[in-house]
């Protein structure tokens, strides 16, 4: 029995002891190291963000779908890690809220939720819940100046629904712990794209369940780190029902002395028959003290699956590519930050459309510029 | 800069890669609005000519001197060979997944002709006319750079750059391989455009004939073992197609 059905946040939190580190979450980013305090008994009191709802374009109103105080139905999946996705409901107290949509919302722009941390510890737990037959994309930007964000993502996307889903991490600094925990209905076709170049510390749990037959998941990654910064992604899908597919595609640019970390773990259920799923992690080395790490696992119990795959490349910017760039004018510091939006870009293109890819482009050459300067 | 100084000026060029000599000692000359062919059998040192023009790092020069109309082009990065207006059309160019073509095109030709020669209806025109005269789809420009063409589409891609960046100096290293009779002739149109009646020079580099069909060259020269050893007229590509590189290898051996 799911054990957040008896017990409240903060006692189930507190039952818990930490984390062991041999752990495939917690072996390269400790609890303690995103712990608001380090003091892993003490719970904030945070503060809730600031929410806007509104769409890319201004025309188009936004009939059924609302954010709404409170949460119906959309519990953490059983799936998750009880140590994250307590802690913030936790620390969340009455931050608590639902994006409702409605069956068959359907829009022709991107939907954008802001949310705004203010500059104090700020926690959130948002529920999704998606109706059937919905096609939409939606952007959720964090951004504030918050010392530290816990932001918990639960619920599930309705069956036949289309959904480009983008999460922007965009802090100015401080930690920012993000957890996902979507069920992904039957016949969806979802895709879930994190762009993260804020934040000095990041610590994101995605999971993602393929509980009902037919369920399309693709999880992208575009991912920029410079100075010091400490940007750790674990990525967990379950393909429990029969031909489900799912795509796991992760590109982190590494510069200054960060570090990224990218572990993913796909299991497929004994039942799960048909299932099809990948996952690949590619970094690009910007510095020689910049660090990647990626750790792909998988655990299949099924033998009747189409395929199960993984894989990891590590390198520097390549030296003929910036020749080529170099031979048309490019000069050394344009031709490494074209090379490095390119990169990026090959994810970034696949989250959505062209408006929400435009719109996602511009935000990173912003970024880079700002890393340039 | 007086009249005669030619577009490119190669004087008793040597050079290598980790110690190994490829480049024996090479003199080159060629004026504005000529278009010379270096032919030579593979490993014979054309795409390392090219290369060293273009300023890889992976080179070293070791004596001798390049100049483009007067100017020194050795001390310079690549970048700045290519805003002096030094063109090179590769023969395997790199594919950038990720970057946009029009992008690329636009950045490329700001770096190089300025910001306002990228911009506005006159490029857009100019793209326009130069992707119908190479018959590429407007398709092309929402594609990343290079990644996923077919050989042919790389090709004709090179000279789409040539025509929009108008180089000072062409450099075209086995444009012809990859292309069929059609493309060669149309690549060829692009080239002669590019370079004839102009202040422009263009350097082909081939093993074939068949592209200097199209593209008359003013000269050939012939490259073995990293030296000019024979120079001529357009016929010398005919006879070096009948004739082969064996008897101007031998001729090599009892002149050096």
């Amino acid at each position: 029995m799911n054990r957040v059905k008896i017990m409240d946040a903060a006692s189930l939190y507190k039952s818990l002891g930490e984390p062991d580190r041999a752990d495939h979450l917690w072996r390269y980013t400790p609890w303690k190291r995103v712990h608001p305090s380090g003091d892993l008994g003490e719970i904030p009191n945070a503060v809730a963000p600031k929410l806007t709802l509104s769409c890319l374009d201004e025309d188009v109103a936004l009939l059924g779908i609302s954010i709404e105080e409170g949460i119906v139905g959309a519990e953490v999946l059983p799936e998750s890690d009880e140590v994250t996705s307590s802690f913030i409901r936790a620390a969340a107290g009455d931050s608590v809220y639902t994006l409702r949509v409605e069956n068959n919302f359907v829009a022709s722009a991107p939907i954008v939720l802001d949310i705004d941390t203010g500059d104090s510890p700020c926690a959130l737990h948002l529920a999704l819940d998606v109706g059937r037959h919905c096609e939409f994309e939606l952007i959720t930007q964090v951004s504030g100046a918050a010392p530290w964000t816990g932001f918990l993502r639960s619920g599930r996307i309705g069956d036949g629904s289309i959904l480009n889903d983008v999460v922007i991490g965009h802090t100015d600094s401080g930690t920012l712990l993000r957890v996902d925990s979507i069920a992904i209905g039957r016949d969806a076709q979802v895709r879930v794209g994190t762009v993260s170049s804020g934040s000095d510390r990041t610590k994101a749990d995605l999971r993602y369940k393929m509980g009902e037959t037919g369920g399309h998941l693709n999880v992208l990654g575009s991912i920029l780190s410079a100075d010091k910064m400490h940007l750790d992604h674990h990525v967990e899908i379950h393909h429990d029902a029969p031909e489900t597919f799912s795509r796991l595609d992760w590109h982190s640019a590494c510069g200054g002395n960060s570090r990224t970390v990218g572990t993913g773990m796909l299991r497929v259920a004994k039942g799960a028959r048909g299932a099809d799923a990948g996952q690949l992690f590619h970094n690009l080395l910007l510095s020689e003290k910049a660090e990647a790490d990626s750790i792909p696992e998988l655990e299949v119990s099924e033998h009747d699956v189409v395929g199960c795959g993984h894989g990891t490349a590590n390198g520097p910017v390549d030296e003929d590519q910036m020749f080529y760039l170099e031979s048309r004018g490019f000069d050394t510091e344009e031709a490494r930050d074209a090379l490095i939006a390119a990169f990026l870009n090959s994810t970034l293109v696949e989250m959505g459309s062209d408006t929400l890819h435009h719109w996602l482009a511009e935000h990173l050459q912003d970024e880079l510029a700002d890393l340039s300067s | 800069m007086a009249s005669d100084t030619p577009v490119l000026g190669i004087r008793d060029l040597h050079a290598g890669i980790d110690d190994t000599p490829i480049l024996r000692g090479i003199d080159l000359e060629i004026p504005a609005g000529e278009i010379h062919a270096i032919m030579g059998r593979n490993g014979s040192g054309k795409t390392t000519t090219a290369n060293i023009i273009m300023g890889h790092p992976d080179f070293e020069v070791s004596e001798g001197s390049v100049e483009l109309n007067g100017e020194d082009l050795l001390d310079m990065e690549p970048w700045e060979r290519a805003r002096a207006g030094v063109f090179l059309s590769f023969q395997y160019p790199q594919a950038v997944p990720g970057l946009q073509v029009g992008n690329f095109l636009r950045k490329s030709v700001a770096a190089i002709r300025g910001e306002d020669a990228a911009k506005g209806t006159e490029f857009r025109k100019r793209l326009k006319e130069a992707m119908e005269e190479l018959d590429i789809d407007r398709s092309f420009l929402g594609r990343y750079v290079n990644d996923g063409f077919s050989g042919g589409e790389k090709k004709r891609f090179e000279i789409l750059q040539l025509m929009l960046l108008r180089p000072k100096l062409a450099i075209l290293d086995e444009t012809d391989s990859g292309l069929d009779i059609d493309g060669i002739r149309t690549v060829s149109k692009g080239i002669n455009a590019a370079v004839r009646g102009t202040d422009s020079g263009a350097l082909i580099i081939t093993h074939y004939s068949r592209i200097l069909e199209h593209v008359q060259p003013d000269k050939v020269h012939v490259l073995i073992k990293g030296r000019i050893v024979k120079s001529g007229g357009p016929e010398l590509a005919l006879e070096l197609e009948e004739r082969g590189y064996d008897w101007l290898e031998e001729e090599a051996e009892t002149t050096a």
